[in-house]
């Protein structure tokens, strides 16, 4: 008995799946690419999709007001039929009026039967665990949709298989159970949020998943990293099933405000992610996860959630949530990816807010004196704050600064100081690493001096005669291509717009007078101890010359080709010579001294730059498999 | 309802008190951010062995992150329970002002709330600890001067009330008062980056007379803090007198630095800061002539202990040689974990536990007190170890190896442990706010049994 009534909802299953694999693979896809494939687009393409919105608006709002039909099975295989129907006809090749009306009844035809099927789901599904099984309906939809065979079918395979499954369906939604309460509602249906905020976080919700959906699709790069190969469509329609599942237990244990928070989250992070196409592949996750979280859901509140007082009420909310939400939601997120290209972020956060609102209300009605003078605090130090910017000057327009002034604010924007310090410390060996060290009078010039207080790299207060502009940048942009395993960020975003120009001209910038001389004076008297010359082997010196010297000396390297036009003068093949600074006729025992001290301190004046932080040994490596390469012999 | 619950809120309609008090709510968002802190250390420690992840993160990356973890630690976890201390001490528990103190909190965490979005954005002063600038740095301190407020409607309401009849007491706390003006101002003016104190030119750090002033604002603060909370041993006076006299000479010495760019490598300068290990057997000795609750003593001897070990490995830290070899290695970042993860964080909770008085037992389990601890307490000697290394092979923290991703991963697990010790107490806390406490006691000054007698008359 107990089996017979875990299968009773079968039907219900079948159709809600049905349902999404039509809309899905046809009405989203399929017939889309049909359009393209017998050259419909631009603004022909734009009134044939206004055609099925309008159909869809129609038909949703005065689904449930449609007696003609009969009993609501009639209509639902009335439905069926016609979206078959217009799957068929999208099989010919149709010109632009045709198109039309074919667009229009598939949307009308959807519009019926979502209406419908929603309104009388009870009757198709059952009474028991009736959540569960909306979600393994619409888990099976997205599943089905993202099976290889049929994703990548011709639109003329997809229209046919979706005309079967609706064809199967009038089957299948021939018999009706008698209408029981569900047995499972929701813990949280006492606290169920307004319908009218559910609506705006259904439409909010679909609005994002459209243009999500838009922008990867005319994004090669993000179609690529998101919904392209047969293992990303499988692992999507894994994670559809699984999240579907997830959604029927969110919204029986949790309720549904904290089950389309949750599908919020997942969306609004895939949205951001789609921002850079070299986070598709978690946008990938993400945007799976989040539609079929709030895709169980939008079935389920009109189904068994939305509070009603009979079924014709019932009916005109579903009808409501899936002209405005479905239809019209989806309109705008079309239109959003097609005219910004991308989401943005006050957009994402404006949603949020709404997504919030419910607890944030709850919030405001228990702490309201909490929120009230934070509110008035939040206001009084925004006045106090406008007044004291106005009389300090405190914020003066960038445009007002110079690049080093713009880039002294970058670098502390960007919290440089919690790895690097400038301060060269008199009398100990930062004078030969960074030297030379400035006086405290001229460090405290600086407003405000940035001496930090932790060094995870090196310290920066002579920088700008250590290291060339064209080493700055590649090492801002990308820090392990110049610096072996650095684990130093990558701030490629700030060469976006100017800030990482200005951070390098800041760079460059920290020099004081008499700083190359000191460096020079330096490397001259400096050379490894003859502890660390007799230590050093060439085998250790190949190995590290391949670390910290082939990403420009590499004779191949690709390091290299990427930044040809920045040298200002491209790094010597060491194998085959001639070197400028080391002379071939030069004393071996010189040449030997003279590379370690340019291997340790680099050449000033050129992009060569210098490893102080190695010790001798590993200098003295370097300089003897370098000394022993053709070049030099 | 059961007796309990009728009792309590018939005590509350009496005495106008609302749950959750005073220092529940302090100890909740004083934890609150601990946690939050950690979580973000938890963050920074990750990104250290993974440093491909800052590529998830967009424009937050590790250095933006570095001023939430420090900034949360500093102006959320260690100063909330100060400001409940000053509660205490201005009777702000009290009613008329008991109901408005949540607002003063909430005040400061939205102020919190709104520094770390300020500096996860990019906004920061460029002043390490004092990173607040722009909309943050007028926010934040108009936070505080709600606090100041309250204080000052409390000292008012209560001006007349038995406990501030002595005349000295009510100096001591109008001075205090009037000092107290001066934070929110002094927190502003310190933010401005053309404002930075004394250097020590041998190593671009803190003078010794700025350390010297420093560890005597925590003994000021030791020394007041069993005056506000606790009561005097009659018979144990010496060592307050003795306490009292120490502090004032040391006061005079501080004034006689100066406050000039000098060097650590000058004998006044550690010769006097060396003068600070007086306390290392004072203030245990000071704290005994007071009384303490008996759920108190876990935590007392552990910020003790902590102590002991604090004032004399800082000071040698400071000495020629010493401070050369540890300055800007990971050895400095050890001594300064041991004061804010242990002396001070324990310090916290027994300050917590004192003023929640039963409800203090949020506090009580072994096995987090032992893993906030054990955590601590290797996270230092990692710490020490990997400065240690570094003070002779500065390449040893820039390039990775094996050796420093071994410290690397310890340090992420034993930051792991400390968020979750630290989780444990807010989940606790957070049950206390949420559910009523065990006790039928009003968090007002009111003593234990009077406010019994009082549940059972109304109850009955």
């Amino acid at each position: 008995m107990k089996i017979e009534r875990s299968w009773e909802g079968w039907r219900g299953v079948s159709l809600v799946a049905i349902t999404y694999v039509y809309f899905l693979i046809f009405a989203q896809f399929g017939f889309l690419k049909h359009l393209a494939s017998i050259g419909i687009e631009g603004n022909s393409l734009k009134t044939v999709m206004g055609a099925m919105a309008a159909g869809g608006i129609l038909a949703s709002l005065f689904a449930s007001r449609i007696s003609a039909g009969g009993s609501a099975h009639r209509r639902l295989q009335t439905a069926l039929s016609g979206c078959a129907l217009a799957a068929g006809f999208a099989l010919l090749r149709l010109d632009l009026v045709e198109s039309v009306a074919v667009s229009f009844l598939i949307g009308s035809a959807l519009g019926v039967l979502t209406v419908t099927l929603v309104t009388h789901l009870r009757s198709w599904i059952g009474g028991t665990r009736p959540l569960l099984k909306v979600g393994l309906g619409t888990g099976i939809g997205y599943l089905v949709c993202n099976c290889p065979q049929l994703f990548d079918a011709s639109p003329r395979t997809q229209a046919l298989v979706s005309a079967a499954f609706c064809v199967l369906g009038i089957g299948i939604a021939n018999r009706m159970l008698a209408e029981i309460p569900a047995t499972d509602p929701p813990s949280r249906q006492a606290a169920a949020p307004s319908f009218l905020l559910v609506l705006a976080c259904f439409t909010a919700l679909v609005w994002l998943d459209s243009a999500a959906f838009f922008i990867i699709q005319n994004t090669p790069a993000l179609k690529k990293g998101t919904w392209e190969g047969t293992i990303h469509l499988w692992v999507n329609g894994g994670l559809h099933f699984t999240a579907a599942l997830g959604s029927a237990w969110l919204l029986r244990r949790r309720g549904l405000e904290v089950t389309l928070a949750v599908a919020f989250g997942f969306l609004a992070g895939a949205c951001l992610l789609l921002s850079d196409p070299a986070r598709a592949a978690l946008a990938s996750g993400f945007y799976p996860l989040g539609v079929s979280l709030y895709s169980v859901a939008l079935v389920a509140y009109p189904s068994f959630l939305a509070p009603a007082a009979t079924v014709a009420q019932r009916g005109r909310k579903a009808g409501l949530i899936y002209a405005v939400a479905g239809w019209v939601g989806s309109a705008l997120g079309i239109g959003m990816g097609q005219n910004l290209g991308h989401i943005p972020l006050a957009f994402v956060l404006g949603a949020a807010a709404l997504f919030l609102s419910p607890w944030l209300w709850r919030f405001f009605k228990h702490r309201k004196r909490e929120s009230l003078v934070t509110a008035a605090l939040l206001a009084i130090a925004f006045g106090v704050q406008r007044v004291a910017s106005l009389y300090t000057g405190m914020h003066r327009q960038p445009a007002t600064r110079t690049l080093v002034e713009f880039g002294h604010q970058t670098y502390i924007s960007e919290g440089c100081i919690n790895c690097h310090s400038q301060y060269v410390r008199p009398n100990s060996p930062d004078v030969i690493m960074w030297g030379p060290a400035e006086s405290v009078d001229a460090v405290l010039h600086e407003q405000p001096p940035l001496i930090g207080n932790r060094r995870q790299g090196p310290d920066l207060a002579e920088v700008g005669d250590r290291r060339s502009l064209l080493w700055l940048k590649a090492h801002f942009i990308n820090p392990a291509a110049v610096s072996h395993s650095s684990f130093m960020p990558s701030y490629a975003y700030l060469f976006r717009d100017n800030r990482g120009d200005a951070l390098v001209a800041y760079m460059e910038s920290l020099r004081s007078a008499g700083g190359r001389e000191h460096r020079i004076q330096v490397a001259e008297a400096w050379s490894p101890s003859p502890e660390a010359v007799e230590m050093a082997h060439h085998i250790d010196g190949a190995l590290l010359f391949h670390e910290y010297c082939a990403t420009c000396h590499q004779a191949d390297g690709a390091t290299r080709v990427a930044w040809q036009k920045g040298f200002r003068r491209l790094p010597p093949n060491l194998a085959a010579g001639p070197l400028l600074y080391v002379p071939i006729s030069a004393d071996p025992a010189w040449r030997l001294k003279r590379i370690s001290e340019i291997i340790k301190f680099g050449l000033p004046g050129t992009d060569m730059p210098g490893h102080e932080y190695l010790p001798g040994v590993q200098v003295a490596a370097i300089a003897e498999w370098v000394a022993g390469l053709a070049g030099h012999r | 309802m059961n007796p309990k619950g009728l009792a309590r809120e018939n005590l509350q309609d009496t005495l106008h008190g609302e749950w959750p008090g005073v220092f529940v709510t302090a100890a909740w968002h004083s934890l609150a951010w601990l946690a939050a802190a950690n979580l973000v250390g938890v963050l920074l420690a990750t990104l250290l062995l993974f440093p491909g992840l800052n590529n998830w993160l967009g424009e937050w990356t590790y250095g933006r992150w570095m001023p939430v973890h420090i900034n949360l630690q500093l102006y959320g976890w260690c100063s909330l329970p100060l400001a409940a201390l000053l509660m205490k001490v201005y009777q702000v528990d009290l009613e008329p002002v008991a109901r408005w103190s949540r607002a003063a909190f909430w005040a400061w965490s939205a102020a919190l709330t709104v520094g770390s979005l300020s500096w996860l954005t990019g906004h920061s002063s460029g002043k390490l600890f004092l990173d607040w600038t722009g909309y943050a740095r007028v926010f934040f301190p108009t936070a505080i001067a709600l606090l100041w407020l309250l204080l000052a409607w409390s000292l008012r309401c209560h001006w007349t009330d038995k406990e501030n009849s002595p005349r000295l007491v009510r100096m001591i706390k109008t001075t205090g008062l009037a000092l107290l003006f001066l934070v929110p101002l002094v927190l502003y003016w310190s933010a401005d980056p053309r404002v930075y104190p004394p250097v020590n030119p041998a190593t671009g750090g803190p003078t010794g007379a700025s350390q010297l002033e420093s560890t005597l604002a925590i003994v000021a603060i030791l020394l007041m803090l069993p005056f506000a909370i606790s009561h005097r041993k009659p018979a144990s006076s010496r060592w307050r007198s003795i306490a009292g006299t120490a502090f004032a000479v040391e006061v005079l010495l501080c004034i006689a630095l100066g406050r000039g760019n000098n060097s650590h490598h000058r004998p006044a300068q550690f010769l006097s800061l060396g003068s600070v290990l007086l306390w290392v057997p004072l203030i245990p000795a000071y704290y005994r002539s007071f009384e303490w609750p008996a759920n108190s003593r876990r935590w007392q001897l552990g910020w003790l202990c902590w102590w002991v070990l604090l004032v004399p490995t800082g000071w040698c830290l400071f000495l020629p040689g010493l401070l050369d070899h540890f300055k800007y290695t990971d050895g400095l970042v050890g001594h300064a974990l041991m004061a804010m993860a242990g002396f001070v964080t324990s310090l916290l909770i027994f300050l917590l536990v004192v003023l929640l008085g039963e409800d203090g037992k949020i506090f009580a389990a072994r096995w987090a007190f032992i893993m906030w601890h054990g955590s601590t307490l290797g996270y230092i000697a990692i710490m020490f170890l990997s400065g240690w290394i570094e003070g002779y092979n500065p390449m040893f923290a820039m390039v990775p190896g094996a050796g420093r991703n071994v410290i690397y991963s310890a340090r992420l697990v034993l930051g792991a442990l400390m968020t979750v010790a630290s989780l444990s107490w807010l989940l606790r806390a957070s049950r206390l706010v949420r559910a009523q406490p065990a006790s039928v006691r009003p968090e007002a000054s009111m003593d234990l049994p009077a406010a019994r007698d009082l549940a059972s008359a109304k109850a009955l």
